[in-house]
């Protein structure tokens, strides 16, 4: 029973020794992500972060002192199943495997612009909390969720739905497309907006709280000024609905 | 007695006007004195002479001499004051020069003005120009999506798209690898669908399009247009392999719309 013990404990305290991170050093530019789910989180250092959230996994002994690559020639490099490398301005990320995203939170300074983009179908949520800094999304399959950004936010899914929380702050522009999934955004009452929601075949529904000094427009959609007007922003579902809401 | 008053006193006996005992006092005094009876005849000499020079009338001749070159000296004198009326000519010439200065004062001073309204026209025209490289700028960021988004929100404030901004955003609608961006070009376009080089340019786009929502907005612009010449891409669309669900069921319902 003892030895057991002693085993368990050498065993977890090998792997929390294990815990990965890999850092670069980077407080501008852009990180480009070409993987299948992640968690972004904004943060006042003036590096990029990587953790895996995954659980610790055994290191397999016979792989000491060997890497892993795969079919496009990339290295892990970082020991978290990503592979990662700066080329001037841009930091790119992407899957070792293809099929299998590892479970990541990266922690990003508030000067890069984050671009996310996946188009298979092995992809899982795309989260961003807590960020100031302008977010790219391109994906097919993944859904995306965004908690107390900024902006400027140019999010587009096939498939999936795009929640977003914007805090008091918004930037230029807000621009959200889904083409099957749902959008809802929730944005601060006195946001000063110019509003254009688009829908093909879905609703629009907005929170009757909401003054909105409509615009005539065509076809099916909705636009005005909120609050005299200000950030644009433009949300459009095609078979889904727009939902917009009061924060 | 003094000279100067025995003169005196032998003047006025000679013109007879002394008291009778200044005569008798003077007689007395030319029977004795041989200096003052010489004088005397001295002084009555000039005396006559005066007199006698007093009645010598000028001739006729002299006199009608005289009298003309009195009338011409009255006439010179009359003279400046003709030269006196010749003044207000002056004062016109004084008038005259003050209105040829004001009025070269006025010319010049539109001349400033249509020179200074041409060349704001000029610096409008500059300030126009360099607000669309701003903006074709914007568009070509590179390293931001919502720079170019920005660029082409510019566009859609546009009344008349030029040749450059519609090179500009087709190559935006074709090309960009963000689809919002994408469609914030498609937008822009759709507001100029009225000229002939950009509906030839969207119709065009079509084909190439490979971003289903995109593609799915053209078609729906295309349906809105009334363009019955995409019917063929609608067409190659349906069967294409590449194409996803939606993208081919908007086609669908394009071709119904449209045929």
């Amino acid at each position: 029973m003892k030895k057991l013990i002693v085993i368990l404990l050498v065993s977890v305290i090998a792997g929390a020794a294990r815990a990965q991170e890999y850092k670069v050093a980077k407080s501008t530019g852009r990180l480009e992500l070409h993987i299948g789910r992640v968690t972004v989180e904004g943060h006042s250092g003036n590096e990029i972060i990587f953790t895996s959230r995954d659980g610790d996994k055994e290191r397999d002994p016979r792989s000491e002192g060997l890497t892993s690559i795969n079919s496009l020639g990339l290295k892990d490099n970082t020991g978290l199943g990503l592979n990662v490398s700066e080329k001037g301005d841009v930091v790119s990320v992407y899957n070792l495997k293809k099929n299998n995203s590892p479970d990541v939170k990266i922690l990003v300074p508030k000067g890069v612009i984050v671009a996310f983009e996946h188009q298979g179908v092995n992809g899982g949520t795309a989260e961003f909390r807590n960020m100031e800094n302008e977010i790219e999304v391109s994906a097919q399959y993944n859904s995306v969720e965004l908690e107390n950004v900024s902006g400027p936010l140019t999010i587009r899914s096939i498939y999936g739905h795009v929640e977003a929380t914007l805090g008091a702050i918004v930037k230029d522009p807000i621009s959200i497309v889904s083409v099957y999934g749902y959008v809802d955004v929730s944005i601060p009452a006195a946001t000063k907006a110019n509003l254009r929601m688009d829908t093909s075949y879905g609703e629009i529904l907005v929170d009757p709280k909401f003054k909105i000094d409509f615009e005539s427009s065509d076809g099916d959609r909705v636009s005005g000024k909120l609050n005299g007007g200000g950030v644009n922003i433009d949300l459009s579902c095609n078979y889904g609905k727009v939902y917009l809401r009061q924060k | 007695m003094e000279r100067e008053k025995l003169e005196g006193l032998l003047i006025d006996f000679i013109d007879g006007r002394l008291t009778e005992s200044e005569r008798k006092e003077v007689k007395e005094l030319l029977s004795t004195d041989e200096n003052v009876r010489v004088l005397y005849e001295q002084l009555k000499q000039v005396t006559t002479a005066m007199d006698r020079s007093a009645q010598i009338a000028p001739s006729a001749r002299l006199e009608r001499g005289f009298q003309q070159m009195l009338h011409e000296e009255e006439a010179q004198q009359n003279a400046p004051k003709q030269k006196q009326v010749f003044f207000s000519p002056v004062v016109l010439r004084a008038a005259a020069a003050v209105l040829l200065v004001a009025m070269g004062i006025a010319i010049g001073n539109y001349v400033k003005e249509h020179n200074t309204q041409k060349r704001q026209l000029a610096e409008i025209a500059k300030e126009n120009a360099r607000l669309k490289d701003d903006m074709l700028a914007m568009m070509g960021d590179q390293n931001s999506a919502s720079q170019r988004m920005k660029g082409v929100n510019v566009a859609l404030t546009y009344e008349r798209a030029d040749d450059e901004l519609v090179d500009a955003l087709v190559k935006t609608l074709n090309e960009d690898k963000n689809s919002n961006v994408r469609l914030a070009a498609l937008e822009a376009l759709s507001k100029f669908h009225q000229e002939p080089q950009v509906r030839k340019a969207l119709i065009a786009a079509l084909s190439k399009q490979d971003d289903p929502v995109v593609q799915i907005a053209l078609i729906q612009l295309m349906v809105k247009m009334k363009e019955k010449g995409v019917l063929k891409d609608l067409n190659r669309i349906i069967e294409d392999q590449d194409a996803i669900q939606p993208v081919k069921d908007e086609a669908h319902s394009g071709i119904l719309k449209l045929s």
